[in-house]
């Protein structure tokens, strides 16, 4: 069961349906960067070096796919993220 | 100021002083009333709804403090409303379970304190699982999200806005840079001092665990 709605841009564009959905990490003022390395370790199962990667990305360039997979994935990636206090949100993939 | 420190069986243990027990019991207290207001109650309640964990509402919170504890799971106004709709109340359960493990760990401990106590008379030793120990790390990090929001420290630039009223929420990384640096100059008179004290204590508190977790 997908929660959210499909966007009247997205059903316009029929090219981009069958691209992957993504879980976007944005970047926080607030957030420790170790907390964040932490979180990408236990949720996503990530090695130190990818989760650190990863973290780094969010923090360079203000954000970073952390995962990708069907929507019902991703919304569970993004609640999951949401609950230890991490900005993150679903959407299509960013380049096809 | 202690730190936290693993135990050779994993757990984690830490001794605060009454006086920073207090601190994290009334702000924990805070959150979980903060978790509890408007859960599910913006517009005309659906017992049954609510029953099954789907809220009536799927607009953000007005709260600032809540649309940062709670925020929009899409760009898309349309498809986070309704993701909300589903998914606000679980979220709002989940952190009050967070910031409950944390006051009840501190609670009982805290019978014998009054009013007439000195404050940084007398410390509580706690001692957590392992498996406890991203919980309290979630919840330390909604407290210093809060605080964060009261203090003002806003999102870089592209993070998506819950919606118009992102006044403070729009901040560069020079303006928050300038803002700590007003908060560190800021006379110990403040009441502002303090809660900018608080809130880089729980900072430390947070990567104290980390820390220790990581040993």
């Amino acid at each position: 069961m997908a929660l959210g709605t499909i966007t009247e841009s997205e059903t316009e564009t029929d090219l981009r349906a069958d691209r992957p959905w993504v879980c976007v990490v944005w970047d926080d003022p607030v957030n420790l960067m170790s907390y964040v390395t932490h979180v990408f370790m236990v949720l996503f199962g990530y090695s130190k070096d990818r989760a650190t990667e990863l973290m780094l990305k969010v923090h360079n360039e203000g954000k970073a796919v952390v995962t990708t997979g069907t929507r019902e994935e991703m919304e569970r990636d993004v609640q999951r993220l949401h609950e230890y206090g991490l900005w993150a949100t679903v959407q299509r993939e960013i380049e096809p | 100021m202690s730190s936290f420190r693993q135990l050779d069986n994993g757990d984690l243990s830490i001794t605060f002083t009454s006086q920073e027990a207090h601190v994290l019991i009334n702000l924990t207290e805070q959150l979980l009333e903060l978790l509890a207001d408007g859960d599910g109650q913006s517009h005309q309640v659906d017992p049954l709804l609510h029953l099954v964990g789907i809220s009536n509402s799927e607009a953000p919170p007005e709260d600032p403090v809540l649309r940062r504890l709670l925020p929009n799971a899409y760009d898309d106004e349309q498809a986070a409303g309704e993701f909300r709709r589903y998914t606000e109340h679980g979220l709002r359960e989940k952190k009050k379970a967070h910031a409950l493990l944390i006051y009840e760990a501190l609670l009982p401990q805290d019978e014998d304190w009054n009013g007439d106590t000195p404050l940084d008379k007398g410390s509580i030793q706690i001692t957590l699982q392992m498996a406890d120990s991203l919980a309290w790390l979630g919840g330390l990090n909604d407290l210093r999200l809060a605080l964060a929001v009261r203090l003002g420290f806003g999102s870089e630039k592209g993070r998506p806005q819950a919606d118009g009223d992102s006044s403070n929420l729009e901040n560069s990384e020079a303006q928050n840079s300038d803002l700590h640096k007003k908060y560190e100059l800021m006379v110990e008179s403040d009441p502002m001092k303090a809660v900018y004290a608080v809130y880089s204590w729980i900072g430390w508190l947070q990567q104290s665990l980390l820390e220790a977790l990581d040993k």
